[in-house]
């Protein structure tokens, strides 16, 4: 039987930064990936001869502390953001800048700034929490426990250290929801739907949810904005499959792991969809919570573990479109470098709640919140045509009457419909199209609910309580195995922090 | 007009406490009029003096109701994997035919609730307790090809104690004589007997549907006239429990789910049964954390006391060296049978575990209007305080 002294099971991201800083350690890893290509939602896909990002599309809010430590090199271009509107005046957004296409002015511009800027500062406080565990809090004052409590500790201090009149504001804001706090500071309009679409972007929740207001501040946690990495996100996963491999970890992609094998209470190894066995006493898995109990066997867990593994809740509601265009599209009002922007159809606070509404009820959004991305306009097709790829809320898992190819359709002509009305033409020039639903999303990454942060970023499942109360720590159940996902403390988008911690983890407890 | 205030509601929704199959005839025997809640039913703390109530289960044969104890139905092919991650010991030991004593805790290894567990197939096993778990053993049972069914209402319990209850099952027809303790058998189509009991003697639990209950109860009270039966109620059974050193849930633990403060919950350690803790055999609930616990060893112990004197020591403090306080009583009382002023209690570590001399029990009096304090000495006793070879004797002999 094969021995490695780590197997690390998903070569999305975060399985590629485990494996990096086990493999940095000297370990002998094995990264094992169900799929035959790397990167899970970062994966890139092919639709009629043209390359695109079949699911995650930007970069933002990567952990610095992964960069660094994977040494990852990657030139990514800050992207303006283009709110678009209905009546041509779209509103476009450059850090705290916000101003209007055309470069006058916009009337909310300094209140945006100073929203913008106090949530950044906030969210890098946040930030620096996510590079760590989250405090343990389960056992007795201790001196042990002493160190957790520190964590928490600092981020009290830094929190004062801003001042009172920001502490306050902190403390009002942190736990209610993006609809109240932006339509404070702003008119309701492009402006402001743009700011709610990226407090709710993968959420099961519409703005006026408390603890949009965190998901919010959470995005901003590096600084905002967001990237399109040269080459595209395939770039982004090769500069993460290389920073493993280089180190000495192996990679092997189809390859399904169908069990975690464990003997008396402690990880032996995995077994392979083909039976065959390889052995390791630490396995890291990227899989869903759930999921990864499931692969270790609900027996091994406590029945409160597997209760709150069960309940832990991942209903996506974000799917993705993907177009093929056979000339480049003219959006009104935009110039080529905005149109190459990142494009939001979100005309107000007000519809981006709507749009929520009908997915609660199983029904497919009339209105959908786009984010879509034409990354041609940046790096042309040899082929000289165009794609567009779009991020669509909100759509049902599992809709009344099911996923039929009329459903299907009805959310791709939408979405066509919609950018088409901001780029007239677009609809006649789409050769190829495709979707793919929070199902589809879920059978080919095996993300659970096809959600895009492995579970809902709410405050019952973040921090000390993420994937679910007393498994928050990366250690899942049996010795050895640690959970290294998303569904893993600090959770979604391209962070790389959960593989990066669990790593950590595992090497202290490795080396103990 | 018509005065409602007192119109009794309609029949067939029960309000407040209802009557156990068994009720029709407890109630004709009760003299003192004088009953308990016990699980929403009706059952009797004293049908008519205690201490004839208590000599019976020592001296004769005795019945008490126990129809009100849960009992849930585990069944399907995998019940025994389902119950073996439930419960801390190894269930994969319990034969078909077999009854065990089990506990079962929480993720942090506090005791949930303790009871007993009938194994009557391959793949059926009944648990008794007194605790209601049926959310708990539904959540229990996920992934587990397994059905739980609460059989609490359809399942009526009687228990039969005493030196002559052999005798009593005898002479009603039952077959008992190969009944080892903890045995069952079905003796009749839909009447299974278990060699069981809370009393520490000789005796056995009879399980019976509700339907067939009364015409169970007659024959088993025609049966004993000769042996001396009587029906008896909880305060006797209680006084027989502690002689028998049987801890009871909500006395000598806190079942964990209803408590509220922090670090009320025992482990099974703690309880004194550390052999009904098997860390070999596999996940169960709470082992993780129970072995953490047992490399840190207890923080207090459920202990047996022999006390001077004979007044009895309920709820009474506990001190090392008459000085620090290190426990309390948990259950007391003067046993008439073994003449010895006996208790359960709680005492913290290191006393009651490595430390056993020099404890005293603080015992208030109050004698006609004054109060008296009594310290007196406790010793710390290994073995149950009523031991008798008839209750472990098979065949069992007349009395």
């Amino acid at each position: 039987m094969e021995q490695f002294d780590a197997i690390v099971i998903g070569a999305g991201h975060n399985g590629l930064t485990a494996a990096a800083v086990l493999a940095g350690k000297g370990k002998k890893v094995l990264v094992l990936e169900r799929s035959t290509s790397l990167g899970g939602m970062m994966a890139t896909g092919m639709l009629n001869g043209v390359q695109l990002p079949r699911l995650a599309h930007l970069l933002y809010n990567l952990n610095p502390a992964v960069v660094r430590d994977l040494g990852l090199k990657l030139d990514a271009k800050p992207m303006p953001t283009v709110a678009l509107s209905e009546d041509g005046r779209h509103v476009v957004m450059k850090g705290a800048e916000a101003r209007f296409a055309d470069g006058t002015a916009h009337p909310d511009a300094a209140a945006f700034a100073t929203l913008y800027q106090r949530l950044v500062r906030f969210g890098t406080l946040l930030g620096q929490l996510a590079q760590a565990a989250p405090p343990d809090l389960s056992g007795s004052l201790s001196l042990a426990q002493a160190g957790e409590l520190g964590a928490l500790a600092r981020l009290g201090l830094r929190l004062r250290l801003m001042g009172k009149a920001e502490m306050r504001e902190f403390l009002r804001i942190v736990l209610s929801n993006a609809q109240d706090l932006i339509l404070d500071e702003l008119a309701d309009g492009p402006l402001a739907g743009a700011l709610a679409a990226d407090a709710v972007r993968g959420a099961w929740a519409g703005p006026s949810a408390p603890g949009t207001v965190f998901s919010l501040i959470y995005r901003l946690a590096q600084g905002g904005g967001a990237a399109l990495p040269a080459g595209g996100m395939v770039a982004v996963i090769s500069a993460f499959a290389k920073a493993a491999e280089v180190r000495g970890a192996t990679i092997r992609t189809g390859a399904a792991v169908q069990r975690i094998v464990i003997e008396g209470d402690r990880v032996t190894g995995v077994e392979l969809a083909d039976g065959t066995r390889v052995s390791a006493a630490t396995v890291l898995s990227t899989a869903g919570a759930a999921q990864s109990m499931m692969l270790a066997g609900h027996e091994s867990y406590d029945i409160e573990a597997v209760r709150r593994l069960r309940n832990f809740r991942t209903k996506g509601t974000a799917a993705k479109v993907n177009l093929v265009l056979s000339g480049a599209p003219e959006f009104n009002g935009l110039s080529r470098e905005q149109a190459s922007g990142r494009l939001l159809i979100a005309p107000s606070v007000r519809a981006v709640e709507r749009a929520f509404n009908p997915v609660k009820y199983g029904e497919i959004t009339q209105m959908p919140i786009i984010e879509a991305v034409v990354p041609t306009l940046t790096a042309p097709d040899a082929s000289g045509k165009h794609v567009v790829s779009a991020v669509v809320q909100y759509v049902p898992y599992a809709p009344d009457g099911g996923w039929t190819g009329t459903a299907r359709q009805i959310v791709i002509d939408q979405v066509v419909g919609a950018l088409d009305r901001f780029a007239p033409g677009l609809a006649g020039m789409v050769t190829a199209s495709e979707l793919l639903t929070p199902g589809d999303i879920e059978s080919e990454t095996g993300a659970p609910g096809g959600h895009w942060h492995h579970g809902e970023m709410s405050f019952d499942q973040l921090m000390s309580v993420r994937p679910a109360n007393g498994l928050a720590h990366y250690g899942f159940g049996p010795a050895g195995l640690y959970l290294a996902g998303a569904a893993a403390h600090p959770g979604g988008d391209v962070t790389g922090a959960p593989g990066r911690n669990a790593a950590l983890k595992a090497l202290k407890e490795m080396a103990a | 007009m018509k005065d409602t205030r007192h119109d009794l509601p309609p029949e067939h929704i029960p309000l407040g406490l209802i009557p156990t199959p068994f009720q029709p005839r407890l109630e004709l025997l009760s003299r003192t009029k004088d009953w308990m809640n016990w699980a929403g039913y009706i059952s009797p703390a004293v049908l008519d003096t205690m201490e004839f109530e208590y000599f019976a289960i020592r001296n004769q044969a005795t019945l008490f109701d126990i129809s009100p104890m849960h009992k849930y139905r585990i069944s399907g092919p995998e019940a025994l994997a389902m119950l073996n991650r439930l419960v801390t010991r190894d269930v994969r030991k319990l034969a078909p035919g077999r009854v065990a004593y089990v506990m079962w805790c929480d993720e942090d290894g506090m005791v949930i609730d303790d009871g007993t567990l009938f194994r009557l197939s391959e793949t059926e096993f009944r648990l008794c307790c007194q605790e209601p778990q049926f959310s708990w053993l539904l959540d229990a049972a996920w992934g587990y090809d397994a059905q739980i069914e609460d059989e609490s209402h359809n399942v009526a319990g009687l228990s039969l104690q005493g030196p002559t209850s052999a005798s009593v099952l005898r002479g009603a027809g039952f077959e008992i004589d190969t009944l080892r303790p903890f045995d069952l058998a079905e003796v009749e189509p839909g009447l299974v007997i278990s060699r069981t009991g809370f009393t520490g003697d000789l005796g056995y639990e009879l399980w019976i549907s509700p339907d067939r209950a009364l015409a169970l109860w007659d024959r088993l009270w025609d049966a004993g006239q000769i042996w001396g039966i009587r029906a008896i109620g909880y305060h006797a059974l209680n006084m027989a429990r502690i002689e028998a050193g049987f801890i009871a849930a909500g006395v000598e633990f806190q079942p964990i789910h209803h408590t509220l403060r922090l670090h009320r919950g025992r482990t099974p350690l703690e309880l004194g049964f550390a052999w009904l803790v098997d860390f070999d055999k596999g996940h169960f609930n709470g082992r993780r954390a129970l072995a953490a616990h047992a490399k840190r060893g207890p923080r207090s112990m459920i202990v047996k006391l022999d006390i001077g004197g004979f007044k009895p020591a309920a709820d009474a403090l506990i001190y090392h060296r008459k000085k620090r306080e290190v426990g309390h009583v948990t259950s007391a009382m003067w046993s008439p049978t073994l003449k010895r002023n006996i208790a359960l209690a709680e005492i913290r570590a290191p006393f009651g575990t490595d430390r056993t001399s020099d404890l005293w029990v603080e015992i208030y009096l109050n004698q006609e209007g004054v109060w008296q304090r009594r310290m007196a000495r406790a010793t710390v006793l290994s073995q149950p305080f009523f031991r008798n070879p008839r209750a472990r004797a098979t065949p069992p002999a007349a009395f």
